[in-house]
């Protein structure tokens, strides 16, 4: 069998990103949420808050731990799997990356130890200037990465001259012009990941009829933050299909599933199809009459643009997009009814009673992650064929190695990663299992940073067992 | 489930509302119309939030 190395590479690259962009979703969200409840508690004094922030943030560390680790990975897979990328637009992506890692990744990496292992040696106050920091630092962190990333979605303020990009201006290269859509997109999909992740916990502790406290307040809080967020993120991703279908039409006339350059009249709106890309057509549809125009065009008779629009060696592949697009449009849809849902129960006082809702929001613990994948699906798998989208197609970025070199680094990531996303599943069910630890009102340390370093500070086994490390083991 | 009838038509408006709320929002009625559902939305599950508090709730 002959192993192409351009398709090798690509399914190493969405494999390793794939894998990795669980763990920053997860850490961006559950930084601001732990500011949020550390916030909560200097305030109002309850130990739950407390309670709660001990109780995710060895799931956070966990998460940040392997986000990073992943994350160096993929600077490797540039020069590994597409070095000719690397060599015609590192003038634009290299300083990008480079300054991700200066400006947020060390101011996450230096205050991480605080928010981890500081709380009874630096004080509460200082020590939520640590969270917060962090959680400044993953938004910095996002801010480069998507617009790296939008960069190669929506090219600008480049001039490319003997096949290598100049910058012209890094003012363009920095605001791309789908990047002041997909940074609010990407950030609001992280904070909902965490809403559902922190609710779906409290449902289920419900469930069990254990830690009745921590649960309310998780699922309250979970709850009342998914409701506000959901509604932004539909805003959100409805300004950035706009901008995509203005930039890059072909990714959402493939997202929408027609094939003629002008749909019927009225449009349905396809939820399952399958799709001929050799014969530009579908073997089988089935949708919602009428309401494609009424979404797509806002109008009752609108005609839809299909993928015939785009000549067909600059087609994406159609099955991809579209059921990427419909699964994380369908749990938006989902996300929205239960924020409706939750005010309705919140209004009637039975949020934590009704059990038909709080299984619900147990399974979609993991919806936030799920969502998110399938939208980089959608913004990765549409921009085929090109890597960077009119300007350097992919089969041409695939770097000069022999497809076996490509095979086995792909095997080894896939034991590898395998054993990371098994003792992470493994370590965050037995947090989960055994629950919150009880939590004082009140931190011990004075709030100076001499304090820290005091040796009674540092030596003292009691103050050590009240960490929210060694608490943990 | 709860079998009071006015329970149950107050359920069914509030679902109404989140699919009114939900066209409104992905723009079908136009932007400016999105901008103020998402405003109206948002404004309403905070005075929500503010009435009927949940953090920190005893069992």
């Amino acid at each position: 069998m002959k192993l192409d190395p351009s398709i090798l590479a690509r399914i190493q690259f969405a494999f390793t990103v794939s894998f990795h962009i669980i763990f920053p979703t997860m850490s961006i969200g559950l930084a601001s949420f732990l500011a949020v409840t550390e916030a909560l508690w200097l305030k109002t004094k309850k130990p739950v808050y407390l309670q709660i922030y001990k109780f995710w943030l060895n799931i956070f560390a966990m998460g940040f731990g392997i986000g990073v680790v992943t994350g160096i990975v993929l600077s490797f897979e540039f020069g590994l799997g597409f070095a000719r990328f690397a060599q015609m637009a590192g003038p634009a992506i290299g300083p990008l990356i480079a300054l991700e890692v200066l400006t947020a990744f060390f101011l996450e990496a230096g205050f991480l130890g605080i928010m981890l292992f500081g709380l009874h040696r630096v004080g509460p106050k200082l020590h939520f200037f640590a969270t917060c920091m962090v959680a400044i630092g993953t938004l910095i962190s996002a801010s480069w990465i998507l617009s790296a990333n939008s960069w190669m979605q929506t090219p600008a303020g480049v001039a490319i001259q003997d096949g290598h990009v100049t910058v012209v201006s890094w003012l363009h290269v920095l605001v791309n012009p789908s990047w002041l859509h997909r940074l609010p997109h990407m950030l609001t999909a992280a904070y909902l990941t965490a809403a559902f992740m922190v609710a779906g916990v409290g449902a289920w502790y419900l469930l069990k009829g254990k830690h009745q406290q921590f649960a309310r307040t998780t699922l309250g809080l979970g709850t009342a933050f998914a409701a506000v967020l959901i509604a932004g993120q539909v805003f959100i991703g409805d300004i950035l299909y706009g901008t995509m279908l203005e930039h890059q039409p072909s990714k959402m006339q493939a997202a929408e599933g027609f094939w003629e350059k002008q749909s019927q009249s009225p449009a349905p709106y396809y939820w399952f199809i399958v799709p001929d890309q050799d014969n530009q057509r579908n073997r089988f549809e089935l949708g919602i009459p009428y309401l494609g125009s009424i979404w797509l065009t806002h109008s009752l008779d609108g005609r839809v643009q299909g993928l015939k629009n785009t000549p067909r060696d600059l087609q994406p592949r159609m099955g991809m997009v579209f059921y990427a697009f419909r699964i994380m449009y369908a749990l938006a849809m989902v996300m929205f009814a239960i924020g409706v849902a939750s005010l309705w129960l919140r209004f009637r006082g039975k949020l934590f009673t009704s059990r038909w809702f709080l299984w619900i929001l147990a399974f979609m613990t993991p919806s936030g992650i799920i969502a998110t994948l399938a939208g980089w699906y959608v913004a990765e798998t549409g921009r085929q064929p090109w890597v960077i989208y009119g300007v350097l197609k992919t089969v041409d970025a695939v770097s000069p190695v022999p497809a076996r070199a490509l095979l086995s680094t792909l095997i080894a990531f896939v034991c590898v990663y395998g054993v990371f996303i098994t003792a992470f599943l493994v370590f965050a069910a037995r947090i989960i299992r055994r629950g919150p630890a009880e939590a004082s009102a009140h931190a011990e340390a004075s709030g100076s940073v001499k304090n820290a370093f005091r040796p009674y500070v540092l030596d003292s086994p009691d103050r050590l067992a009240n960490s929210p490390i060694t608490q943990r083991s | 489930m709860n079998n009071n009838p006015l329970h149950r038509l107050g359920a069914l408006a509030a679902a109404l509302l989140g699919v009114l709320f939900f066209f409104a929002i992905v723009g079908v009625f136009g932007l400016r119309l999105a901008i103020a559902g998402l405003a109206v939305f948002v404004l309403g599950a905070v005075v929500l939030y503010v009435a009927f508090p949940t953090a920190g709730a005893e069992s």
